[in-house]
């Protein structure tokens, strides 16, 4: 087999040119990705906000071993490691619905509405958290427009606490994250539902298949690939399932549920003037990112011989 | 073909307004500026030009204030932000953290950052002074004070402060509260910090009934609100509302029982005003924290409190005093400076406070070393240094303190506009009182225009204790102590509460009756506290105000009992006990040093 790139000491000019290309994306990843790495020092030291971290004292391992010092601290850890694997798989069994609403919207005739309702459906993604739950806040609170409604109608007489309550965070946190972001979600299936061919159809209709047998038989095993990309990539994500969301609404009563990892580091770390020892929590979930994509790799390899290393 | 042109065209157009979004907020001092009040900012800006009195300041520069005190946050607008700015050609830009939320978020960034602001008030305490100090955030005022004689009268203060906060030599911060009186005479004015304020004319309605415990106080305020089941606007009235913005290391509101028996909260140890009991742990099943807790719990039970405190912020909880649906307040200068306006006063409406029988308030002593737990510094960023010291030494001069303490006491404000001299003693004049009972009182237009109360200072910051005396007059600068205010015509409410109370003023009254526990003013702050405990005070505070406001809104006594006993044993688990040992040391020094000031 021959080489396509060239091996000589001396590269060409193309190569410099492909090199440049890639250059600014390079410099890129490495501000965003590996730079901020630098700040893992911080965990290795007794950091206080105001002070150079020239003025801190050197500490060792000291907070790592901290974390685990003792049962409570462990099961507050637990809790929180509990939540983050709750809602991330939680988020990857419902990763299919995109696929499944990509499909359906596929199947409506009449072109404007599709388009409302794809239009409708994308918005949410493109609205922030912090209002998102504002507009939670003005439909639930306790003198929101359903407890003001439901009392004006006499069907209760003190206001439900929706917000303020522990009950089906889970669920909650789950849909109204599924409200934001199933249109969005969609729209990579329907570039690939466009991209199958139209003679299969065609041949499948000769064949006398309806319009389900067509879904079932045709897209849904066209759009699997696509389906298993995403996945992969979801899966990387594991513990990264963002923080955002579950800031907004957290409050003192469903933090017990809602406190994510992203989101235990945040409120020990900068709420609570500790960024030492949040800096050790998140290293400690870089590595298990790590370990959860080598995994992941292994079986891809395993199961269907093509690896990303 | 045209259609694409077009749609190219339009896009470009976008990119480019997009572009120009971007350019315009990199601008320098537009990336700090909260949205609020901007309008302000643009003409005075202009009108700063031509003012003559600031001669001496010929820039016009907007100050970053780091506020931990403000409720407020923003260009400081109004008729107070317009004599700032005639008389140093500044304006000030409010940072305010508690605006801001999540707690001390916003130090940490910003003091990370190298640049806290140009003036800084905050705490000098836990270590705080000595922080800012070895990171080179704030500068030493000695080379500055010179010249300074309303600074120059409270050296000795400043002196301390800086002593006893801070290794480095030099003088670092100027401690509020400060006091030429003694370390034992209460800090003075006509109210304490705290109390039973309730609507007085639902009082009376129910016969004045008499309270010896706090069950009392919850089955008259049940009456109450079944009196009064509407506020002005029409909603629906409550007992208690409580608010989390202020939650630091506890919950707030469940702590505010500390104060009706003279206790005050170091860390996690409730330590006794005048060091008559041991010092005792925050969570003891007999602290006065915990019955608070019970009886927010209670108070629930009962229907007597605000369901939306969980969600809401000092600003709309004030919102709904004005309104008239919150029917008890803890503290005068929420409850009565909300509600009792004129309009609610000639209704024969108002907050004042009833009496418990087994109460002893906890009551501040003069800070004759002033109060480092709030304090002004000036920041190493800071553009105009020499300005800044001006300006302190302005907010301590008389007529400084005449205009600047208004908002949390009676400050008599502006001389001859709002108040006078009439036969050698001042006198309010009619603008003057109506400013300070009524939310409308427009000021002149060369004065800013606008209402007195939308004006006031937003720095929340108090320069001298409360019933310090006015040199140039020789009576207080709180109007509220002058007997031309108290021989005014005094609103029906005021008079049947004096009538039946039998004394001038709610200070006076618990004075009489011994129900008043002094704190020498030791100036004592806690020092720089070590890592360890820091941390785990990061997560045990988190457990602590979580599970309280939860236990606050149990379903019933079975699910309360659960909830304290799962937070006792969790933070028991992160290393309470440490900390509690720590801050027991804190509260024994702070003894020490009140033995000190008082010999």
């Amino acid at each position: 087999m021959q080489k396509n790139v060239p091996t000589g000491k001396r590269p060409s000019k193309e190569g410099y040119l492909m090199f440049l290309t890639v250059l600014p994306f390079l410099i890129l990843s490495f501000i965003f990705s590996y730079f901020p790495l630098s700040g893992w020092i911080f965990a290795f030291f007794d950091y206080r906000a105001p002070l150079k971290l020239s003025q801190c004292e050197f500490v060792g391992f000291k907070w790592f071993v901290a974390l685990f010092a003792n049962k409570t601290q462990l099961s507050q850890l637990w809790q929180v490691m509990k939540n983050t694997f709750a809602m991330s798989s939680l988020g990857i069994l419902t990763s299919v619905i995109p696929m499944f609403f990509a499909i359906f919207l596929n199947e409506i005739r009449n072109k404007r509405f599709k388009a409302v309702v794809q239009t409708l459906t994308t918005i949410p993604n493109f609205i922030s958290w912090v209002l998102v739950y504002s507009v939670a806040f003005s439909l639930f609170a306790e003198s929101g427009l359903f407890n003001s409604l439901l009392q004006q109608y006499g069907l209760i007489t003190a206001p439900i606490k929706f917000l303020d309550s522990d009950k089906h965070t889970y669920l909650s946190m789950l849909l109204w994250s599924q409200w934001k972001n199933v249109g969005w979600g969609a729209i990579m299936y329907l570039a690939a539902v466009a991209g199958i061919d139209q003679e299969l159809y065609d041949a499948a209709k000769v064949d006398g298949a309806g319009r389900f047998a067509l879904m079932r038989h045709i897209t849904l095993p066209a759009l699997l690939p696509t389906y298993f990309v995403l996945l992969m990539l979801s899966v990387a994500n594991f513990l990264n399932n963002g923080m955002d969301q579950y800031f907004v609404f957290q409050n003192a009563f469903n933090k017990n549920h809602i406190q994510v990892l992203d989101l235990y580091v945040y409120n020990i770390g900068i709420s609570g003037n500790s960024i030492s020892i949040a800096t050790a929590i998140s290293m400690l979930k870089s590595l298990v990112s790590i370990s959860l994509l080598c995994v992941v790799n292994f079986l891809s390899k395993k199961t269907r011989g093509e690896a990303i290393f | 073909m045209k259609k694409k042109v077009l749609s190219v065209l339009l896009s470009l157009s976008m990119v480019c307004a997009m572009l120009a979004g971007c350019g315009s907020s990199s601008q320098p001092g537009a990336t700090d500026t909260p949205a609020a009040d901007t309008q302000q900012t643009d003409n005075s800006a202009e009108a700063a030009a031509e003012t003559e009195t600031t001669g001496k300041y010929e820039k016009f520069i907007t100050v970053d204030v780091f506020d931990q005190q403000a409720n407020y946050q923003g260009i400081q607008s109004g008729w107070f932000g317009e004599i700032v700015k005639q008389k140093f050609n500044m304006e000030l830009n409010i940072i305010a953290p508690n605006v801001a939320g999540g707690g001390d978020t916003l130090y940490q960034t910003r003091s990370a950052a190298g640049d806290l602001g140009d003036l800084i008030i905050m705490t000098c305490a836990g270590g705080k002074l000595q922080d800012l100090v070895t990171a080179g955030l704030v500068i030493d005022l000695t080379d500055y004070l010179p010249g300074h004689e309303n600074l120059l009268k409270y050296q000795d203060a400043l002196e301390y402060t800086s002593e006893c906060m801070c290794k480095d030599a030099g003088i670092w911060a100027v401690p509020s509260e400060v006091s030429e009186r003694s370390a034992t005479t209460p800090l003075g004015g006509t109210q304490l910090n705290s109390g039973h304020y309730l609507r007085w004319d639902l009082y009376k309605e129910l016969g004045y009934p008499e309270m010896n415990n706090w069950d009392d106080l919850l089955n008259i305020m049940k009456d109450m609100q079944e009196l009064c089941p509407e506020s002005d606007s029409g909603k629906k009235t409550y007992a208690f509302s409580l608010f989390a913005d202020w939650d630091g290391d506890y919950m707030n509101a469940a702590s505010y029982m500390a104060a009706y028996y003279g206790y005050g909260i170091i860390g996690y140890a409730m330590n006794k005003a005048d060091n008559s009991e041991p010092s005792v742990s925050l969570l003891d099943d007999e602290s006065t924290y915990m019955k608070g807790l019970e009886f927010f719990f209670k108070a629930n039970q009962m229907g007597l409190l605000d369901p939306e405190s969980t969600s809401q912020n000092y600003d709309t909880l004030a919102s709904k005093y004005r309104d008239g649906a919150i029917l008890y307040s803890t503290y005068p200068w929420l409850g009565q400076a909300a509600y009792n306006t004129q309009d609610h006063l000639d209704q024969g409406k108002g907050f004042e406070p009833a009496s418990m029988s087994d109460n002893e308030f906890y009551d501040w002593g003069c800070y004759s070393k002033g109060n480092p737990n709030n304090a002004v510094m000036i920041g190493s960023k800071a553009e105009d240094p020499e300005r800044l010291m001006d300006f302190i030494d302005w907010l301590y001069s008389p007529e400084g303190i005449c205009l600047s303490t208004g908002q949390t006491s009676g400050s008599c404000g502006f001389e001859d506009l709002m108040w006078t001299m009439e036969d050698g003693r001042p006198v309010l004049t009619d603008f003057g009182l109506e400013c300070y009972t009524t939310n409308d009182a427009q000021m002149p237009a060369e004065m800013g225009g606008g209402t007195f109360t939308d004006g006031i200072s937003q720095l929340n910051y108090k320069t001298i204790s409360d019933g310090e005396i006015n040199p140039n007059t020789g009576f207080p600068y709180n109007f509220t102590l002058w007997d031309s205010y108290n021989e005014m015509n005094v609103p029906e409410v005021y008079a049947d509460w004096q009538e039946k109370m039998g004394a001038k003023n709610p200070l006076e009254y618990f004075m009489d009756h011994d129900m008043v526990v002094v704190s020498p003013g030791s100036g004592y702050a806690t020092p720089s506290e070590p890592t360890e405990i820091s941390n785990m005070r990061a997560q045990v505070r988190e457990i602590i105000k979580d599970y309280s406001w939860r236990a606050v809104f149990a379903a019933d006594r079975a699910e309360y009992d659960q909830i304290v006993e799962e937070m006792k044993s969790i933070v028991n688990g992160l290393g309470y006990e440490e900390i509690l040992a720590y801050d027991l040391q804190c509260a024994e020094e702070e003894k020490q040093a009140r033995i000190a000031v008082t010999q």
